[in-house]
């Protein structure tokens, strides 16, 4: 049970699988493909079973040059998700510092507090229980099941603020939607400056654009029009109009359905960063042996989650629409529980309930990643994932990395992709020697690295830009070749 | 050569999943997009049959084989 509780929490950090519901909601199919990844890549991962004695020793039981890299990987899994963590502090009005403060310190006294070491199955069945009661509740006031729901979601004609909306309501920051782009107007929209401010906009009159700046006073309101773009100033707090479409969000129910699957090499891109992730994070040094009942449960809990992941997503767009505005970002999955179905105090307590799911999946996460790390240390007795002074330097590290906002899931990746590269080839195809794997998990960490330095510069399309969005797509062939060149010229 | 086990087809089995999402999705005529019994066929199979079919097939094909009994 141990096991399959690690690997479930390994994998499905909340970084990773609330970037489902983000996805769904932005793009039907891309965000489908995620989840369906997500879900059957590990499976693939696991099935892939190379020969216990390959894998224990080119794998790496034992040997640095993997405990350096799924060190790095899992300093970068708690950075991306304690930066989650300071997010949904922002998102609820607290200090980001909060929000980072108690997640990795409540991290670190797991690590600390020896009692409280092999609580991950527990954890994670506090994650799913308060995760599906918020669900529940919420398929219960809005009378519609998830099918019904995704039916109505796709015959609307447009995403609207609804009345109740603290977009509507109250006015919040624009800084909490996040994100560099201006806002896009598609029809006429009254803006109020609660506290007053200055409002940029470009503004199009007829054919001729024109950049302006209001001081506005308290209260003040202006009107855009559609194809006006608003500036995004973080500290100017505004309100929206009630029943106008959501600037960022799909024109329509229908074109957000309807969205299919088009371009292929990112979807490879995404594939592939996942499969050599999955293979380094799961397999990578250890002998993964799961009976029926086991593989069972991994996949059963994988489903659950995915299933979790969909609904929220299609309830999401159904009851707060207004999480769309500018783009999604996944800590705005927290306003489902929206004030359209629910008033106070019920909006706070199941949001109250859902932040225990995250903590608890979250402290899940950590537990199951030190304890897989632990698994590369036969000789010290797994130490290194009980060394208090070590973790508490990943924990700090990350933790004062998370105080600059940065995107999890992007975190997520670049953590699963360099992993990947570096130990992935290697553990799915074991060389006979170590030093073969190591040669090719370090050639294929550079290829990452020079494809992530791509992204800094800002590629375009076609088969540069994916290399770039998914330097894993690069980087795993390489290592992969120069394993097999290894191979072939013994 | 390595043999090809149960748990080969299992993999074989989960990577035509995922290769029938991206077939589907590029189908002309907008097949993905033909709604039955509420859902898209696309969101049919990408967020319910796949997801379902897959969990069957690992519970089928990719656990270990139990340890033989000494009487066997």
């Amino acid at each position: 049970m141990t096991s399959v509780a690690r690997i479930l929490a390994v994998w499905l950090t909340p970084a990773a699988l609330l970037a489902v519901p983000a996805a769904v909601a932005t793009s039907a199919a891309d965000g489908l493909w995620l989840g369906l990844t997500l879900l059957l890549v590990p499976l693939i991962t696991l099935g892939l079973s190379a020969r216990g004695r390959d894998a224990a020793t080119a794998g790496g039981r034992g040997a640095l040059f993997p405990v350096v890299i799924l060190l790095l990987a899992v300093g970068v899994l708690l950075w991306a998700n304690i930066a989650l963590a300071g997010d949904v502090a922002v998102w609820l009005g607290r200090p980001r510092w909060q929000g980072i403060a108690i997640t990795a310190a409540l991290g670190w006294l797991l690590t600390a507090w020896r009692p409280l070491r092999k609580t991950a199955p527990l954890l994670l069945a506090i994650a799913l229980i308060a995760a599906a009661v918020p669900l529940l509740q919420i398929g219960w006031a809005s009378g519609l099941g998830p099918i019904a729901a995704w039916d109505r979601v796709a015959t609307q004609s447009s995403f609207r603020f609804p009345p109740s909306s603290s977009w509507v309501t109250t006015g919040r920051e624009l800084g909490l939607a996040r994100g560099r782009a201006p806002l896009v107007f598609d029809e006429v929209h009254r803006l109020t400056a609660p506290a007053g401010g200055t409002v940029r906009a470009r503004t199009l009159d007829g054919t001729r654009l024109a950049d302006i700046e209001w001081t506005l006073s308290p209260g003040q309101v202006i009107t855009l029009r559609a194809g006006d773009e608003l500036s995004r100033r973080p500290s100017l707090r505004l309100r929206f109009e009630a029943d106008k479409h959501v600037p960022g969000a799909p024109p329509s129910g229908v074109a957000w359905a309807d969205d299919r699957p088009r371009r292929w090499l990112p979807r490879v891109g995404l594939l592939v960063t996942l499969l050599v992730g999955s293979a380094a994070l799961l397999r990578a040094g250890l002998v993964v042996r799961l009976s029926r009942d086991g593989v069972g449960f991994v996949a059963g809990g994988l489903l659950i989650a995915l299933l979790w992941a969909e609904a929220w997503a299609v309830y999401a767009m159904l009851n707060a629409p207004d999480v769309l505005l500018g783009g999604i970002t996944i800590e705005r999955l927290l306003e489902l529980p929206a004030p359209t179905l629910f008033a106070e105090p019920w909006h706070r307590t199941l949001q109250g309930v859902l932040l225990v799911a995250a903590l608890a999946a979250f402290l899940a996460s950590t537990v199951a990643l030190r304890e897989r790390l632990g698994a590369l240390d036969p000789t010290g007795g797994g130490e290194i994932g009980r060394d208090p002074g070590l973790w508490a330097g990943l924990f700090g590290g990350a933790a004062l990395a998370s105080l600059w906002p940065v995107d999890p899931w992007a975190l997520t990746l670049l953590a699963l992709g360099g992993a990947g590269c570096a130990l992935g080839p290697a553990t799915l195809a074991p060389p006979r020697r170590a030093v073969l794997g190591t040669t090719a998990g370090v050639f294929g960490l550079v290829v990452f690295a020079a494809g992530a330095a791509l992204q800094l510069r800002g590629a375009g399309g076609g088969l540069l830009g994916a290399v770039a969005a998914y330097p894993a797509l690069a980087g795993a062939p390489a290592g992969a070749l120069l394993l097999w060149l290894g191979r072939t010229r013994r | 050569m390595r043999p090809v086990t149960h748990r080969t087809a299992g993999v074989v089995l989960l990577s035509l999943l995922l290769a029938g999402f991206l077939l589907l999705g590029a189908l002309p005529n907008h097949v993905s997009s033909i709604r039955v019994g509420g859902l898209s066929l696309l969101w049919w199979y990408g967020g319910v049959l796949a997801p379902v079919i897959g969990v069957l097939v690992a519970i089928r094909w990719l656990a270990d084989p139990l340890p033989t009994s000494r009487d066997e």
